[in-house]
């Protein structure tokens, strides 16, 4: 988890907006980390590693054995608030109520969807490596799909991903109804709809799209993990001498 | 039997609700099996549950409704299963709920992805639909009231072991640990035994029966919850409301949620593969709702197994197990209440009419009949949700497409339908193709982004 592991200078004093819950205006490049740290340097003090807020917190703690219960009553503050976040949040000016203003993307009078798709994978990236809060009075709602698909295509090289798309599409078609007569339990059939047929085969297809291009030559890994859960289910029906559910 | 007294502890808002006696007749099919003996001199068929939660409690008041000699042991009479409590609308109906025992209707469920976008799914509910979030201790003792009014006795025990017969169609012996009204879930209490035809086992995660009838062992998520009491203002927005994160951050295998009940909000999550991590998801989850809960005094901190899939055995001669003795949670969405005393119920049903209402000796196949049952109706719901796990929980990318998927209102109709009423209406196959092709977009975008992602340095 990259919040266990990284390490960053707490925020200098100067930073600090006055409103007790905004953010500091911090530009996205360059990274504000190593900003934090040259103006900690440059301040003359040596970056000072900080635990994430939350490592800091003591929590009730009731002992999770490996498979017992446990629960305690407690009565103790939610301390979020208690320490000031030292964990610097996600800024652009082109991030806008929640969504890219694509005003801002504008060149030479067309939307520049690169940068938009190189923004979004920025914004991504950063909160991935610090989780935000949830703000209600600021909704997230920028949606992917208002990118056109062929700035998807121009960027990522249609046929690699026509390649990509069709191969998984196939292989997880066949694949659904392979693994389904594989089980025995004949899902597929059992599921005498069409919505159900879909699921399944997007999901498959799925499996197959997320994965690493290396894995998927790996048949026979996908098969036991679409399989696995089957097994525990009809381990039941295995020691009886007749096999299989009989209704 | 006869000796046992019944020391039952109800908490007052359920004793002071008499079970419902306007709850329509369950219509209990009678079909004698045809091998095994008649039970002497009238006689009836004696059961065993083991395990007041909702699995217990509605096996013993099907059980006792269908003629049956039925004990039900519980131990902790006011206990208070760590769970989110929230329950499909079918549930209310196919068990009668009265609507008193819904804390929160909600109708707003807020999926939240990593990179915070949020979807309110719950805009296709009709006025009267909505997902119940009910207290354990109060739904628990209502169903083993319920159970007690239908003529089981309930009783107020720890169970230790139970010895099998040596004969064919001899007795199990149930040997227990006798709590009196005062001594009510303490340590101690007085060492008692009675004998039985068939049990029950509805005793939980970490079941005993389950261990003495050696059904081997499953998977198991650790989930992690507090309750945190929050201020009225911030609890207004919780109202109709629950909320659901997925990331890395909250849980690499599972979800992170804030779940309303009566007077305070449930924040938890929970995780199979990194257990030990799990304090930091949930200070994850934490920092997620932040504003929201901020403030907020912990009442009460809990953690419990989920079991991921059943047991490897669930019979053994007349002895089965339902719930999460049995390891019936789903998921993707770890919903196990309704499963719980659905298994329950069925199993129940089994016996009744293995027993041609409890005048007759059953057998494991009879007990087999109810996990044929359970398995023909249900796999196919487990088997959805375990696929969407695996496909929509492994990366943060993947939980990014999960979520503007559910923008879409068709999934969200497909979606609580399934939920709400465990059985999915046939949609429009138009609506299919688009949403498979969406699905795909979503993905394809979402791979993208990652892929992109992984160049950028921060
Ligand atoms: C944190 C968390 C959140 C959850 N949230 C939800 C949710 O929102 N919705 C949902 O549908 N499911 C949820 N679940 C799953 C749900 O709680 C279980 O699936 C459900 O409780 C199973 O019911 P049960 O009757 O099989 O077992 P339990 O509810 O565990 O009941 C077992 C009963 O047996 C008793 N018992 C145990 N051992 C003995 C013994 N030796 N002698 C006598 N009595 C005994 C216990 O006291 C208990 O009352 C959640 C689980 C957890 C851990």
């Amino acid at each position: 988890m990259a919040m266990a592991t990284s390490t960053f200078s707490p925020r200098p004093a100067t930073l600090r907006t006055p409103r007790p819950h905004s953010h500091p205006h911090l530009r996205l490049v360059p990274s504000p980390r190593l900003r934090l740290r040259r103006l900690a340097r440059a301040a003359g003090e040596a970056p000072v590693e900080v635990a994430p807020p939350e490592q800091r917190e003591t929590e009730p703690s009731p002992a999770v054995a490996s498979n017992g219960t446990a629960s305690k009553a407690a009565t103790t503050a939610v301390k979020a608030e208690a320490v000031p976040a030292p964990v610097p949040s996600f800024r652009d000016a082109r991030w806008v109520n929640g969504t890219w203003d694509l005003t801002k993307f504008e060149k030479g009078g067309v939307v520049d969807w690169d940068a938009v798709i190189d923004a979004e994978a920025r914004r991504r990236k950063w909160l991935e490596d610090y989780p935000e809060a949830t703000n209600t009075d600021e909704a997230v709602i920028f949606d992917t799909s208002i990118i056109p698909w062929w700035a998807w295509m121009k960027r990522f090289h249609l046929p690699e991903a026509e390649k990509l798309n069709g191969r998984a599409a196939m292989v997880g078609f066949f694949m659904a109804y392979f693994v389904d007569s594989l089980t025995g339990v004949g899902l597929v059939d059992q599921m005498g709809n069409f919505f159900c047929k879909t699921l399944l085969l997007v999901a498959v297809a799925a499996v197959l799209l997320i994965r690493k291009n290396e894995d998927l030559d790996n048949l026979k890994n996908i098969i036991d993990e679409t399989t696995f859960y089957d097994k525990q289910w009809q381990a039941t029906w295995q020691d009886e001498a007749t096999g299989g559910p009989k209704n | 039997m006869t000796s046992l007294s019944s020391a039952v502890a109800l908490p007052s808002s359920c004793r002071a609700r008499p079970a419902g006696s306007s709850r329509r007749a369950r219509m209990v099919v009678t079909r004698a099996a045809a091998s095994s003996p008649k039970l002497p001199n009238g006689r009836r068929l004696r059961v065993a549950v083991v395990g007041g939660g909702p699995a217990g409690g509605a096996a013993a008041e099907a059980l006792a409704k269908g003629g049956v000699d039925t004990v039900l042991i519980e131990r902790k009479m006011d206990n208070c299963k760590p769970c989110g409590g929230a329950i499909p609308l079918c549930m209310v109906s196919e068990f009668d709920l009265p609507l008193d025992l819904v804390d929160r209707k909600v109708r707003k469920m807020k999926m939240i992805s990593p990179s915070n976008v949020a979807v309110d799914i719950g805009r296709t509910l009709a006025p009267h639909e909505y997902i119940g979030m009910v207290r354990r201790e109060v739904l628990d003792a209502y169903l083993r009231s319920r159970a007690q009014t239908a003529g089981a006795e309930v009783v107020n025990g720890l169970f230790l072991r139970y010895e099998a017969p040596k004969e064919p169609n001899g007795s199990y012996v149930v040997h227990y640990n006798h709590y009196d009204s005062s001594s009510n879930g303490k340590v101690g209490g007085e060492k008692r035994s009675f004998e039985v035809d068939a049990i029950v086992g509805a005793d939980g995660a970490n079941s005993r029966v389950a261990k003495d009838m050696g059904a081997g062992d499953y998977e198991y998520a650790i989930a992690f919850q507090e309750r945190v009491k929050i201020p009225d203002d911030k609890m207004a927005y919780y109202e109709e409301r629950a909320e659901m994160y997925v990331g890395d951050d909250v849980s690499p295998d599972f979800y992170g949620w804030v779940f309303p009940k009566c007077d305070h909000v449930a924040v938890g999550t929970g995780t199979v593969t990194h257990k030990a991590d799990i304090k930091k998801f949930q200070a994850a989850t934490r920092l997620r709702a932040k504003d929201k809960i901020e403030g907020g005094k912990i009442i009460r901190v809990e953690a419990h197994p989920i079991p991921e899939h059943p047991r490897p055995k669930r019979v053994s001669g007349r002895v089965t197990l339902v719930g999460d003795a049995a390891g019936y949670v789903t998921k993707c969405s770890g919903e196990g209440i309704y499963f719980a005393a659905k298994s329950g119920q069925m199993c129940a049903e089994a016996i009744v009419a293995g027993s041609a209402n409890g005048t007759r000796m059953v057998e494991e196949s009879d007990l087999r009949k109810y996990l044929a049952e359970f398995d023909r109706l249900y796999w196919p719901t487990y088997k959805v949700l375990d696929i969407l796990q695996k496909v929509f929980y492994r990366s943060n990318a993947a939980r990014e497409a999960f979520v503007e998927m559910c923008a879409d209102d068709y999934v969200q109709k497909m979606t609580f339908d399934s939920y709400l009423y465990k059985r999915v209406v046939p949609g429009n196959p138009l609506d299919d193709i688009k949403l498979a092709v969406n699905t795909i977009g979503s993905l394809v975008r979402a791979t993208a982004l990652r892929r992109e992602m992984e160049k950028v340095t921060l």
